[in-house]
């Protein structure tokens, strides 16, 4: 029987988001004055960003990811381990090794499911031992980001679709499987699952979690007990 | 890691496409799985950065293999036989190979070992091997060589050119085809497209180049050799510069002479006009450009030894940044592809469908611009350098800040004269401070100072090496035999013989395979030369 533990991660395995990412290459690009210029622009959009996510968060991204446009991918590739280091690893939850690692044990495959894009998973999923991952891709035209996303824009109901494409491909039972997510956006991807699990959940999740008995679980803290399905059985 | 979508990177366009590749189908003229397991091939120069990687292709590619000799030079107390099993099979490449295709038993049932020397007449082999092995080799592939830049001069011809005299007296005397690898670099001098039909015997690359009307034997440059040796020799008590130095600038003053861009290419051209001059011999010469760590097989990264682009990748990490180069491709290509492509010439070879001239490169298809180069080596040194907890931290700011810039050859030269300046005036202050405040507060500064000058002058000479491929000239090897080979393969052979250059994705090969393998392999015995040498 095979079974599949379906990760999402901002929010969920670390405290770090579009914006954050996007901040860090315009902090980095090849002379100060592009920089100034690429981190002016970043400001600017934040407040705008804001409220689309509160109102979408595939609109969030697809205006997140046209920051991107005229940046090169050799850029973005050669400065995803530096990124990693400086932004993305200082910000995973204290517990969310022990988890990722729990559920391996346990027989699940490990699978990222996120809406970041390809570039920045590579190194978080190197550090965690995750070997599969679906997640967003830029559109490139000659190595240049054109700033939109190739289809399908994985996010909300796009994340379930592409859980319950992976299922038919690799054999994987979906009773038998269970999500992480820390967004009521995520809702879609967590219903596809047998054990869905809010972790580190939004105030608007964690209502959703308690009216459907979900688990809750705070990775924030190293403390946090894991569901009752994550526990090692005790011998009798 | 495993991304899952239905998007591949099409890296010739640079955009993504949707959808699988087309399926490989090949003519089936030429059948590799047929050649490898009703013949046998002999093995020269298994034990090198190539031949490891080759060698653990064909078994673990080719179950049906049964005969495969492979010659394995003496080493101090080991027999051929003896480095064969202790040590190039417990080698990272072959390691794991040998583990999943049943073990060392397996292998001594398929594989040959012989003991031998290309030094030596008839390469080595003991009369007895030979009489065992004669009628029954039907390919000898040919390895083996010093692959040096700028070595003594003797150090070179010895192996590439008397080596090669030696391996067609085998070839011939076994009955057997010969597949030689050479270098792509043999073209010399040259700019711009280089075909593989130019002919062999004759050739010098300033040949017919405003009216170059010389003539270029092997013969002739072996009587020169023997008369530069001779009286080099005879002039070792009267001359005060070293002995090595000057076989050094003898052998890199003659290949400059004919167009020869070092000692290296120069005595690879003589030894494929040896070959070329064999009256009957049925030979193929495969011509990879720079051979780098590997895409895929036998693990991403593999690496072995400094003769790749690993020294401008270390001096591009150690914090360098100023590169002159043209806006031309560097001519590099993984290892496995090399292996791959050299076994679809054995094949071919073994069926008789061959070329003459191979070239293993990646321009002609999927070229990666020396500036995108430039642009990695900086982000990398950007890496290594945020994150050093050692060392100087002005430095290490400097190097992770300040990018990687190209630029011309005037403007290196003037960078280096402003440098060596600034530290002639550190050093005289220094010296003047040894005599002011004695040597026990002012000594270790000067220390410091002469081992960076060390360090930069090293840098210096690794560059000059590399500056007729980045700057000076800029080539594309044209590679339609390959390809034309490629698709002369069975179906099945396909799937195991992959020649694929145009799907390499630079950015992430030299990011993420290509320097993370140098860094791994390369920079710990870099270290350990450094720290030897000093």
């Amino acid at each position: 029987m095979n079974k599949a533990a379906f990760y999402d991660l901002d929010g969920t395995l670390l405290s770090c988001n579009l914006v954050t990412t996007h901040a860090y290459y315009a902090r980095n690009e090849r002379s100060l004055l592009k920089s100034v210029y690429q981190i002016t622009k970043v400001v600017l959009s934040v407040p705008l960003l804001f409220g689309l996510d509160l109102y979408s968060r595939s609109l969030f991204n697809v205006f997140a990811f046209r920051a991107y446009r005229g940046m090169h991918r050799d850029r973005l590739i050669g400065l995803a381990d530096d990124l990693f280091e400086v932004t993305l690893k200082p910000s995973i939850f204290p517990g969310a090794e022990a988890l990722i690692h729990r559920t391996r044990n346990l027989g699940y495959r490990n699978v990222l499911v996120t809406g970041t894009l390809d570039f920045t998973i590579r190194p978080i999923a190197l550090h965690f031992g995750i070997e599969e991952v679906i997640c967003n891709r830029l559109e490139f035209r000659n190595h240049v980001a054109t700033g939109r996303v190739l289809p399908p824009l994985l996010a909300e109901n796009e994340k379930a679709n592409s859980i319950r494409q992976y299922a038919v491909q690799k054999g994987i039972e979906l009773n038998d499987s269970c999500a992480f997510s820390d967004s009521s956006a995520d809702v879609p991807m967590l219903n596809t699952v047998g054990y869905p699990v809010a972790t580190n959940p939004t105030r608007r999740l964690r209502r959703i979690a308690l009216q459907n008995h979900w688990p809750i679980l705070e990775l924030r803290e190293t403390s946090s007990k894991f569901p009752p399905f994550l526990r090692p059985a005790k011998a009798l | 890691m495993k991304s899952l979508t239905t998007w591949r990177w099409n890296a010739v366009r640079g955009e993504y496409e949707e959808g699988d590749p087309p399926p490989l189908r090949g003519t089936g003229e030429i059948s590799a799985i047929e050649a490898f397991s009703n013949g046998t091939t002999l093995l020269l120069g298994g034990t090198g950065f190539v031949g490891k990687v080759l060698l653990a292709m064909l078994l673990d590619r080719f179950p049906e293999l049964k005969h495969l000799v492979v010659q394995v030079r003496r080493k101090k107390n080991l027999s051929g036989e003896e480095r064969f099993y202790s040590e190039v099979l417990q080698s990272p490449p072959l390691r794991t190979i040998v583990e999943r295709i049943g073990g060392q038993d397996v292998i001594r049932q398929k594989v040959r070992v012989v003991e031998g020397d290309l030094d030596q007449p008839l390469c080595g082999i003991s009369l007895e091997e030979l009489q065992q092995l004669k009628g029954k080799v039907d390919v000898v592939v040919n390895l083996a060589g010093v692959v040096d830049f700028d070595p003594p001069v003797s150090e070179s011809i010895e192996p590439n050119v008397y080596g090669i005299q030696h391996v067609i007296e085998l070839v011939k005397l076994l009955g057997a085809k010969l597949v030689h690898v050479s270098t792509a670099y043999v073209a010399g001098k040259k700019n711009g497209r280089i075909s593989e039909d130019i002919p062999i015997d004759g050739y010098f690359p300033f040949r017919g180049e405003d009216g170059d009307q010389r003539r270029f034997t092997v013969a002739r440059e072996l009587n020169w050799y023997e008369e530069f040796i001779e009286e080099t020799r005879q002039t070792r008590t009267t001359n005060p510069r070293p002995l090595r130095e000057r076989l050094r600038e003898g052998g890199m003053s003659q290949a400059e002479h004919w167009g020869w861009t070092n000692t290296y290419t120069y005595t690879k051209s003589m030894g494929e006009q040896l070959i070329a001059q064999t009256p009957g011999l049925m030979y193929a010469i495969v011509r990879p450009a720079i051979v780098e760590s590997s895409l895929r097989f036998p693990f991403p990264g593999w690496n072995e030894g400094f003769t790749t682009s690993a020294p401008l990748v270390l001096m591009g990490g150690d914090g360098v940044k100023g590169w002159p180069v043209q806006y031309g491709p560097l001519e590099i290509i993984p290892v496995d592809l090399v292996a791959a492509g050299i076994l679809i010439v054995t094949a071919a070879v073994l069926c008789g469908k061959n070329k003459r001239v191979y070239h293993l490169a990646s321009a002609d298809e999927n070229p990666i611009m020396l500036p995108r180069l430039v642009a990695f080596l900086g982000m990398n040194s950007r890496y290594k350098h945020k994150h050093k907890k050692s060392g100087s931290r002005v430095a290490n700011v400097w190097k992770a800040y300040v990018e990687t810039q190209v630029i011309t050859d005037k403007s290196l030269q003037s960078r280096r004269a402003r440098l060596h300046r600034g530290l002639d005036v550190i050093h005289a202050v220094l010296t003047l401070g040894k005599t002011l405040f004695g040597p026990d507060k002012v000594g270790p500064y000067l220390k410091r100072l002469r081992d960076t000058r060390r360090q930069i002058r090293q840098q210096e000479v690794t560059l000059d090496k590399f500056l007729p491929f980045m700057f000076h000239n800029t080539f594309i090897f044209e590679t339609r035999n390959i390809r034309e080979a490629t698709r002369m393969l069975t179906n099945e052979d396909l799937k195991r013989l992959k020649w694929e250059p145009e799907t390499i994705d630079w950015a992430d090969y030299w990011v993420n395979i290509h320097t993370k393998g140098i860094e791994k392999w390369i920079r710990p015995m870099f270290a350990a030369s450094r720290k030897m040498g000093s």
